[in-house]
């Protein structure tokens, strides 16, 4: 007798250790697959095309550069929608603040001027760029940790709203943000003092660096702090956090500031760095979002979250110099980056369920 | 493994020339990730009679019932009724033939009638629905067995034992020839218990076949006509006939080995009030769940809480542990004040606390034994492990918890593990040394082996001083163990008697609410 097949999902008590490096690098591969089969089908070269984007993303010393300095701002993204997952709270506006972190970190340097030397300035556009970003995640937060309102919405529709603070202070005549009387709308300059210079003749400023070292110190306040025990305590039980007395609503709301001060953290990166300038194309980039997938990809751990940060920096500005090497849409990259969101999240069925094919009856006979 | 047909009629219990056995399971193996929760199970009924399975907690039982009444379905091994083989691929076909069982946690809409609970999932109904007949109907089937049910009455205003009436009228109502009663008597008082036996014999009067599940050896030798005893998911034993049944060697195949469960009060003096509670009320949502309450506890003295469920015990349990404020009324532990004051500021003055849902609120289930003693205590800004380390290798030791060290995972340690855990970090004293221990059923759920320990650890600790309030469901448990006994019902303390002289049937009766007065 001949019986059905079924596919059984049978929950798993313990992802093994090697499934958590293998899902990811499988979720990548099976995302280039998924790419390639595209770019047959509207008659690309796939091996051509990769190659390319393999010598612009990693393998010259300029593409290598360009993709570290990218990786900057993308670590700073992801960072922050890691930090927020590892308390079970889904930050997905860190674009909002990453634009908010440009407006703050522009208006530092504007403001300030040239009156102070760099070694102020520098830090000042930083951390005024962190704060705007944390301000614009506060009122989520607030009602998140008290009310119990889905981060969710809250941070996407924000989003929307930075984008048009950012066309509002780059569009309105005679804003402070632009220069006067330009023939047509474009952000100022920050002064010399609240610029850092590049390495050499790259695009990889020394913020790089300093975004690795906050990276690594979140990995430690997480791993070895008080701070940290109470976080891990909450996201996994908040039961267990009320019966030791911990404060879960003043936690939450303190992980959620950071967060987004991670995001503006980013914002004013591109204010020291390469923009210079509060510039509306960053609200075609997508940096923000970006940051989400770089975190799932990374499952959440921080010292991963620099890997895949470099890896998406390489995917990205390979697949945006192929535009100009050759004559392939620009949105192979970003369809690539979508790819491997959907491969790394349904890799997570293959951590969290052990997936085989029964017979729907067996029996002994 | 192969078995043969002619095997098919062979059950564990065959007697030559008997009718087939009602139900039988043949070689039955179940596996789930990690446990091989029944190993190669036989199993059989006969009609009209009483077969108990009897084992621990995680022994199989609930697996090897929910495959003979279709919820799961066996890896290997196979199913008879009435001799015939027969495939049970959901509860569904279970109930085609004559098979249902009533769960451990019922399953049964609250805000429906009884009536509308009992025809619930019954296919032959016309499409308007006739109330009063329809009740008339329900009403007779229970009638017939004894259990007088109100059919008008709504799920969500019944107690537990007559819920477990509805979900039992529920399967003879659809049928049943064969009812499953798993772990039936957990949630009830003695005298529903009484209820519930008879009610059992008039069903096995009327021919009907109860496959009972339990692990309370007093009642299984009462109700059983034969035993099948389960350990670690294979069967160690058969023992039949009534009354022939000897406890001692019930538990000793249940075990694996000779049990004595301390009954005996630990010798004591005690000493001066260590928890002193007055007229404390608390009202959840408009609705009282505590009132008035004022009792003491001593210094090396252990009260005990009894209850059914649900009467106040775990909000009485939290508002000790500063986790919930009391709407009036006073705690003072150590002669300090305590209410309102939060969890940390009770533990200040030497409160510890196990409440019942160990892994959902007394330890963090993913975070290792080391991580898990800090939670109560004092931790520095930089978390210093290594220093807690040592205690940790040490509690692991003193308390015979079987982990891997102190970086084993909570959530991977068993009930009786778990449970000592947190014996171990709440005895041995955090923010400062324990004087006052709240323990909420500290014996649910583990097997007799850990039940003896923690039962131990208790003793040891009232005779150390402590003074100890016992919440528990368990009667047998607070009857053996405590000092003095308050009965809780409705959120008041409707009984107080020394645990000495404590009658049984005096502190049921409170339980169930007959009795209102004062001491016994
Ligand atoms: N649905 C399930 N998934 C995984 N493991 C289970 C499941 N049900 C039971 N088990 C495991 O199977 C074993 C037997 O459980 P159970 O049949 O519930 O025991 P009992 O009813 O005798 O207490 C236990 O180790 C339990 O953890
Ligand atoms: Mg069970």
């Amino acid at each position: 007798m001949r019986s059905p097949i079924r596919i059984v999902f049978e929950q798993r008590n313990e992802t093994p250790k090697y499934l958590s490096t293998l899902v990811p690098l499988i979720s990548v591969i099976a995302a280039l697959v998924a790419g390639a089969l595209f770019l047959l089908a509207t008659g690309y070269s796939p091996i051509d095309t990769y190659t390319n984007m393999l010598s612009d993303g990693f393998a010259s010393s300029r593409g290598i550069t360009d993709t570290l300095g990218l990786s900057t701002v993308l670590i700073c993204t992801g960072i922050s929608a890691a930090f927020a997952f590892q308390m079970n709270l889904y930050n997905i506006g860190g674009e909002g603040q990453l634009y908010l972190g440009m407006i703050g970190g522009a208006w530092a340097g504007l403001a300030l001027g040239d009156r102070l030397p760099s070694f102020v300035m520098i830090p000042t556009v930083l951390l005024l760029g962190a704060l705007a970003g944390a301000l614009w995640i506060l009122i989520p937060a607030y009602v998140r940790s008290r009310l119990g309102t889905s981060e969710i919405v809250t941070t996407l529709l924000l989003t929307y709203v930075a984008a048009s603070l950012v066309d509002h202070f780059v569009y309105t005549p005679g804003s402070f943000f632009v220069t006067k009387n330009s023939a047509f709308p474009q952000g100022r300059l920050v002064p010399d003092s609240a610029s850092l210079t590049a390495f050499g003749n790259t695009s990889l400023y020394p913020t790089f660096f300093l975004v690795v070292l906050v990276t690594l110190t979140l990995f430690w306040l997480v791993k070895r702090t008080e701070y940290g025990y109470r976080i891990q305590v909450i996201a996994d039980s908040p039961r267990a956090a009320h019966y030791a007395g911990i404060n879960a609503n003043r936690t939450t709301l303190s992980v959620m500031l950071i967060s987004g001060a991670l995001s503006g953290l980013g914002g004013a990166v591109l204010i020291v760095g390469p923009f210079g300038r509060l510039d509306p194309g960053i609200t075609m980039l997508g940096y923000g979002y970006a940051g989400i997938v770089i975190a799932a990809l990374a499952r959440n751990n921080f010292s991963a979250v620099i890997v895949s940060g470099i890896l998406f920096a390489g995917l990205r500005s390979g697949g945006d110099k192929l535009q100009i090497s050759t004559d392939t849409p620009i949105h192979i990259g970003v369809m690539l980056q979508g790819a491997i969101l959907l491969f790394a999240l349904g890799g997570e069925a293959f951590r969290r369920y052990r997936i085989h094919a029964v017979r729907t009856e067996r029996t002994a006979q | 493994m192969t078995n043969t047909s002619h095997e098919v009629a062979k059950g564990p219990h065959h007697e030559s020339g008997a009718a087939p056995s009602a139900l039988s399971a043949h070689s039955i193996v179940k596996r789930f990730p990690g446990v091989l929760a029944n190993d190669s199970v036989d199993f059989d009924v006969l009609p009209g009679e009483v077969h108990t399975l009897l084992g621990e907690n995680g022994a199989g039982k609930s697996t090897l019932a929910a495959m003979l009444c279709g919820l799961y379905q066996p890896d290997s091994g196979y199913i008879t009724r009435n001799g015939e083989r027969i495939a049970l691929s959901s509860p569904r076909a279970g109930l085609q033939h004559g098979i249902a069982m009533v769960h451990q946690h019922f399953r049964l809409v609250e805000r429906f009638t009884v009536a509308e609970n009992v025809i619930l999932g019954s296919r032959d109904l016309s499409f308007r629905l006739n109330r009063s007949e329809l009740e008339d109907r329900v009403s007779a089937v229970a009638e017939s067995f004894g259990l007088p049910i109100e059919p008008g009455a709504t799920v969500g205003d019944l107690s537990v034992g007559q819920r477990q009436r509805v979900e039992i009228v529920k399967a003879l109502y659809q049928g049943a020839e064969i009812l499953l009663l798993d772990e039936p008597t957990a949630v009830l008082v003695p005298a529903e218990v009484e209820k519930l036996f008879e009610n059992v014999h008039a069903m096995t009067q009327a021919g009907k076949s109860i496959v009972f599940i339990s692990h309370k050896l007093g009642e299984v030798v009462e109700i059983s006509d034969r035993v099948t005893v389960l350990r670690n998911g294979r069967v160690t034993g058969h023992v039949s006939g009534r009354g022939t049944t000897d406890t001692r060697e019930l538990a000793r195949l249940m075990v694996g080995r000779d049990i004595e469960l301390t009954t005996q009060r630990a010798s004591h003096a005690t000493g001066h009030e260590v928890l002193q509670i007055r007229d404390l009320s608390l009202n959840v949502g408009g609705v009282s769940v505590l009132s008035d309450i004022s009792f003491n506890v001593h210094a090396g003295e252990m009260v005990g809480i009894a209850g059914v469920a649900g009467n106040g015990q775990k909000e009485l349990a939290e508002t000790i542990a500063g986790l919930t404020s009391p709407t009036s009324g006073s705690i003072a532990i150590t002669g300090s004040m305590s209410t309102d004051r939060g969890p940390i500021h009770a533990r200040e003055l030497g409160l510890a606390y196990v409440p019942e849902d160990r892994l959902g609120m007394g330890l963090v289930p993913s975070m290792s034994i080391l991580d898990n003693l800090l939670l109560t205590r004092d931790r520095n800004f930089v978390v210093d492990r290594a220093s807690v380390e040592p205690e940790a290798v040490r509690l692991i030791e003193q308390f015979e918890i079987k982990a891997n060290g102190p970086e084993h995972i909570a959530r991977k340690l068993s009930g009786g593990n778990a449970q000592k855990v947190l014996l171990a970090r709440e005895l041995s004293g955090g923010r400062s040394a324990t004087k006052l221990l709240v323990v909420c059923s500290p014996t649910r759920g583990l097997d007799v082996g850990a039940i003896e320990t923690v039962r131990a650890l208790l003793n040891d600790a009232r005779s150390a001083g402590q003074a100890i309030l016992l919440i528990s469901e368990d009667l047998d448990e607070v009857m053996s163990l405590s000092d003095r006994i308050l009965v809780l019902y409705r959120g008041s303390i409707v009984h107080e008697t020394p645990g000495e002289s404590a009658q049984l049937a005096t502190v049921g009766a409170a339980m169930a609410g007959l009795s209102t007065e004062g001491n016994a």
